[in-house]
């Protein structure tokens, strides 16, 4: 019996081996250049569309007999590869797994299966009084699973933290197929991992008590003055925090049609339960920092579009995206160099502030996938990376073409604990291969593929610098402050 | 490559294909936001944002259009909700339909449900294959139409052959109120709704050509009906056509609900009549999302005394489809009634003991999802729901 007769008996109408369909599930968020998705067999052999617990155990299990790599799939929502193949097998698409199985209303907790949509959980918690805690700006389409697995920190995490920090407990389908439950440190090596270890099945999340926010705006010289505001803000026990530079808000303006927010400094959105809310004490603070409340329907239109950062793409047609992790002291001196480093070009900079006195930052640069020097520009994209690194900071998340990065992510200690336990579990590299080392490159194994975009990367950056696609707005100067 | 394409209601297709294709975020807002997605075996392929990558791949030479891939794309009831998510603004309706327009031209579509309502319009004048003799059998005796008017009533044929109770209780309120209205019963020809959203142009422009003769016989400066497809073909299809049929067409569309709106403001409806009626909402896709008609409904049942609105946590601009629309019933009727009964889970779940909506499409989609799944839930147009609350003398 032949891989797909295997899957067929197992699976049925729930595999496909349609060329048309599998080409669907070669790409994720990302826009990579074509001399770079040629190096990895990106599209695979067969989808499955699991929709419980007992299917993903049985294709963990069929894949080992069958010696298959299996690529776990929530919503393809981000742009790092991590649930791209790098050489074919099967892809697990997890997105129809998304029952919501129990509120407990009393105890503030929800059990969901992975494929959960953020955004469809928290309409199902309105009639029971609750919220999520946290979610990611991309709440209307990515999945609770797909969050979990890549690591996260987003709306409401200047209050709540990372994901991890609201996550009570999980199943996890481990590579022989057995399920196992859970919680505390033992859920660490799961989580940011890319379903390398594990494809988790069942999720239990702490929820808040629904409670209505107000968003104000204010406006602050430079980015000093902004993060000396949400230290000071502490006091007013924000929910959540987002930071624009004006480049964002010019990017945006131009999406939109309109004037920007603000023509230099920071716009900073700080979203604050009702119940307590005093806009005259955050004045006071805002001034206090040399900053300036704006108009109050500013605020709530930032509260309004919170998931839609990516509405600048529709000035691009394409963007460039650095995303790190920073500690707030050293945001302003990130900024300043990022600035020098890109002198060609017009950037935006966008931050959510999360608990721990750190902002997950979002450099964005209009670019052109199309143009034929657009994989050498990519580079720059690796700018705010290497900058957070050198300033205590680390890239966001690391998929697949960032894997080489993740003892930055994880840090040394975890990156030891999840090697050793794949090396135990999942000898045969079966379960989204290439996504804690990198992908080797199929004509020179010895070359690991996240290794080279790294080094080329910092190599190429200086050069790439040089080359600006941004025909639309004209670079930041020295002296428009960040 | 594409430059023959016919351009009606916004830029022609290369420059959408150029500008527009090349901005998606793939995020998959649409994906989750699509009420015909899930009918693909949870395939990514059936998402819309799967069908934007695949048309870029087929504008630049790279796909061509299999028979899968015209019957994925005829998988849409063009409700509008993934381009209303889009982050970047994609015009996602007009790429629907132009490529659908293109299938077409192309000799690899429309489905075969979709060229029997070419026939029928083409032989009867309305996608039923009903005569026109029966058009304007829906008129109750109470109804005076007058051979001309400000208003001219354009029934629609679903309306008109099928579904006449909003129609009926439209013209009702008009005449109650004593506002003359005109109504060319046999000689109205489908609006082409159908037709447009199925991409068979050529013969949606034969009906919108007959029909824009006839507005011009009739003089009328507004035109009124109870259809949301109707009336958003009439608003927003029938000005690029006329121009590009060198026809005159300057007459304002309204929808019933529009002008039900507009005479309680006036204080010339009133209604009165308790109504103890504690009701849920449907918004239809082509009245709300397409014509931002959103306001006025609730604002009708507001002014209805007794009846208490619970919406369903998908209302507005964030509504499901009942699954009719873009010629899905037509084609793909179990995915459609599939759909409706979604919706109507969604009814029910608020508690509300009757489902209001305001288009006969959609009335006839619950109406069936009703009857098959044996649902306590009643069933009404706004229309009828204002009219029981008038006195019969307005």
């Amino acid at each position: 019996m032949d891989f797909q007769e295997a899957l067929k008996q197992d699976f049925g109408e729930a595999v496909s081996f349609d060329p048309q369909i599998l080409h669907s599930y070669a790409h994720d968020m990302g826009e990579m250049p074509k001399a770079l998705t040629l190096m990895i067999k990106g599209r695979p052999q067969a989808v499955v569309v699991a929709r419980s617990a007992k299917d993903v155990s049985t294709l963990l299990r069929a894949a080992r007999s069958l010696n298959l790599p299996l690529t776990p799939r929530g919503q393809a929502s981000s742009g790092y590869g991590g649930s791209l193949p790098y050489r074919g097998g099967i892809i697990l698409d997890l997105s129809s797994f998304n029952r919501i199985l129990k509120i407990d209303t009393d105890k503030g907790q929800v059990d969901v299966e992975p494929g959960v949509v953020w955004e469809d959980l928290a309409h199902r918690l309105i009639p029971h009084n609750l919220e999520n805690r946290i979610c990611p700006t991309s709440a209307p389409s990515s999945t609770v699973g797909g969050w979990f697995a890549v690591g996260g920190t987003g709306i409401g995490s200047l209050q709540y933290g990372d994901l991890l920090e609201n996550v009570l407990e999980i199943d996890v389908a481990v590579p022989d197929g057995t399920i196992r439950t859970c919680s505390g440190p033992d859920m660490l090596p799961f989580y940011q991992t890319n379903g390398t270890l594990g494809i988790v099945t069942r999720l239990r999340l702490a929820c808040r008590k629904a409670q209505s926010l107000r968003t104000i705006a204010c406006a602050f010289l430079n980015a000093a003055c902004a993060v000396h505001f949400l230290d000071t803000a502490a006091e007013l026990a924000p929910y959540s925090a987002t930071l624009q530079s004006a480049g964002y808000c010019a990017m945006l303006a131009k999406a939109e049609r309109r004037d920007p927010a603000i023509q230099e400094g920071f716009l900073l959105s700080l979203t604050l339960p009702e119940t307590g809310f005093n806009p005259a004490a955050a004045a006071i603070l805002a001034e206090a920092a040399d900053g300036t409340m704006l108009d109050a329907a500013l605020g709530e239109a930032e509260w309004e579009r919170r998931y839609y950062p990516m509405r600048i793409k529709k000035a691009g047609p394409s963007l460039l995206v650095g995303e790190c992790v920073i500690p707030f002291d050293s945001f302003a001196q990130f900024l300043i160099e990022t600035q020098k480093a890109l002198p060609s070009d017009h950037f935006g900079v966008e931050a959510y502030a999360v608990k721990g006195r750190k902002l997950a930052v979002l450099v964005y640069i209009f670019d052109n996938a199309a143009d034929f020097l657009y994989p050498l520009r990519m580079a720059k994209a690796l700018i705010p990376l290497y900058t957070a690194i050198k300033h205590g900071g680390r890239p966001y998340a690391t998929g697949m073409w960032f894997a080489a990065a993740a003892k930055y992510v994880y840090g040394e200690e975890k990156l030891g604990l999840v090697r050793e336990i794949k090396k135990k579990t999942d000898p045969q590299n079966l379960l989204n291969p290439g996504k804690l080392e990198g992908p080797s490159l199929p004509f020179l194994p010895f070359l690991n593929l996240s290794r080279c975009i790294l080094a080329a990367g910092k190599i190429l950056a200086p050069v790439a610098a040089r080359l600006s696609y941004t025909k639309h707005l004209r670079p930041q100067t020295e002296g428009e402050k960040l | 490559m594409n430059a023959h394409m016919l351009e009606h209601g916004g830029a022609a297709l290369p420059g959408i294909a150029a500008d527009a294709l090349d901005t998606c975020a793939r995020c998959g807002f649409c994906k989750t936001g699509c009420p015909t997605y899930p009918f693909g075996g949870g395939f990514e392929t059936y998402s819309p944002r799967a069908k934007v990558f695949f048309l870029k791949e087929y504008y630049e030479g790279r796909a061509t259009l299999s028979p899968e891939w015209v019957d994925r794309l005829y998988r849409c009831t063009t409700c509008e909700r993934c381009q209303t998510v889009c982050q970047t603004e994609i015009p996602l309706i007009h790429l629907w339909e132009k490529i659908r327009s293109e299938i077409v031209e192309q000799g690899l579509g429309p489905m075969p449900a979709h060229k029997k309502i070419r026939d029928f319009a083409a032989q009867f004048g309305n996608p039923y294959g009903e005569s026109a003799d029966k058009q304007a059998q829906w008129l109750l005796p109470e109804h005076k139409p007058v051979d001309e008017a400000d208003i001219l009533i354009f029934g629609g044929c679903t309306a008109s052959y099928k579904m006449p109770s909003m129609l009926q209780s439209g013209v009702t309120v008009l005449t109650r109120l004593d506002i003359p209205y005109a109504y060319a019963g046999g000689a109205e020809t489908c609006c082409a709704s159908p037709l447009l959203r199925t991409g068979q142009i050529a013969a949606a422009e034969n009906c919108i050509s007959c029909n824009l003769d006839l507005f011009a016989q009739k003089k009328a400066r507004y035109i009124v009906t109870p259809c949301g497809g109707c009336s958003k073909t009439l608003k927003y299809d029938y000005p690029a056509f006329a121009r590009k049929l060198g026809k005159t067409f300057d007459a304002t569309v309204m929808h019933f609900s529009e002008v039900y709106a507009q005479l309680i403001r006036e204080g010339r409806l009133k209604p009165s009549i308790f109504t103890p009626k504690k009701v849920t909402f449907h918004d239809p896709c082509h009245l709300g999302r397409s014509q931002g008609l959103f306001a006025e409904p609730r604002e009708i049942l507001a002014a209805i005394p007794g009846v208490k609105l619970v919406e369903m946590p998908r209302n507005r601009e964030e509504s499901r489809c009942c699954g009719a629309g873009g010629g899905v019933k037509a084609n793909y009727p179990q995915m459609a009634a599939a759909i409706a009964a979604d919706r109507l889970r969604e009814a029910e779940e608020t508690g509300a003991e009757m489902l209001v909506t305001m288009c006969p499409f959609c009335q006839g989609s619950f109406a069936q999802a009703i009857q098959e799944s044996g649902s306590g839930m009643q069933l009404s147009g706004l229309d009828a729901l204002l009219l029981a609350s008038l006195p019969e003398q307005a």
